[in-house]
């Protein structure tokens, strides 16, 4: 068994926890109490995709997915800032 | 070098249980400072050791093909994470503790007489 074929086996394992923890971060992103919790589920929403979308690159055999992902995490911290900035100033100045 | 692509996959193995019992208490906890908690431990164990992970198994997989830059790629944005989820977290727990948002019943409170610091 080739180091291909053992790869398609792991995704095969390891692909529906990725997703069901999807659908959990989701839930949570839509019923979320405050601002706070809705940002925090929002930001691992986004850096577990990344992380998901470098898994991609090995599955699709693609390297374009790869910066994609470095774009996702980086859009993650600009979100927490501005938001946090927003919530503890009132404004978003610099 | 297949030995990398086994410590890549059992790397990607770890961060997707830790991705999943991350999001189960973030659903869970009950108020935001505790599910700060349950989402540390799913950005860094479910998002930077897997990232970590797939570079390992790139590098480790011939089957693929630019694996080096796919490894180089997902090892520079596992430390971009590593580095930048701690400090959006703090700003983010500063933020809510600062405007009041959350209802708590704190049995110690060490920031409550710290004032003045903006």
């Amino acid at each position: 068994m080739g180091l291909e074929s053992q790869f398609m086996l792991l995704m095969k394992f390891v692909m529906p926890i990725y997703l069901l923890a999807f659908v959990l971060y989701a839930v949570r992103a839509f019923k979320g109490p405050t601002i706070a919790d809705i940002i925090l589920a929002v930001d691992c929403l986004s850096f577990d995709v990344a992380a998901f979308m470098a898994i991609l690159a090995v599955y699709f055999r693609s390297v374009y997915l790869v910066s994609g992902a470095m774009v996702l995490a980086l859009w993650g911290y600009l979100l927490d800032i501005y938001v946090a900035k927003h919530i503890a100033e009132g404004e978003v100045g610099a | 070098m297949s030995l990398l692509f086994y410590i890549g996959a059992l790397l990607i193995v770890i961060g997707a249980l830790c991705d999943f019992f991350g999001a189960l208490g973030l659903l869970r906890f009950p108020n935001f400072y505790v599910r700060l908690h349950a989402a540390t431990v799913g950005i860094i164990g479910g998002a930077a050791v897997p990232l970590f992970g797939v570079a390992l198994l790139a590098l480790g997989a011939d089957f693929l093909p630019h694996r080096y830059a796919i490894a180089g790629a997902s090892f520079v944005t596992g430390i971009v994470v590593l580095i930048v989820s701690p400090a959006g977290s703090h700003a983010l727990a500063y933020a809510a503790h600062k405007a009041g948002l959350v209802d708590w019943e704190p049995e110690v409170d060490h920031l409550a007489g710290v004032e003045g610091d903006g």
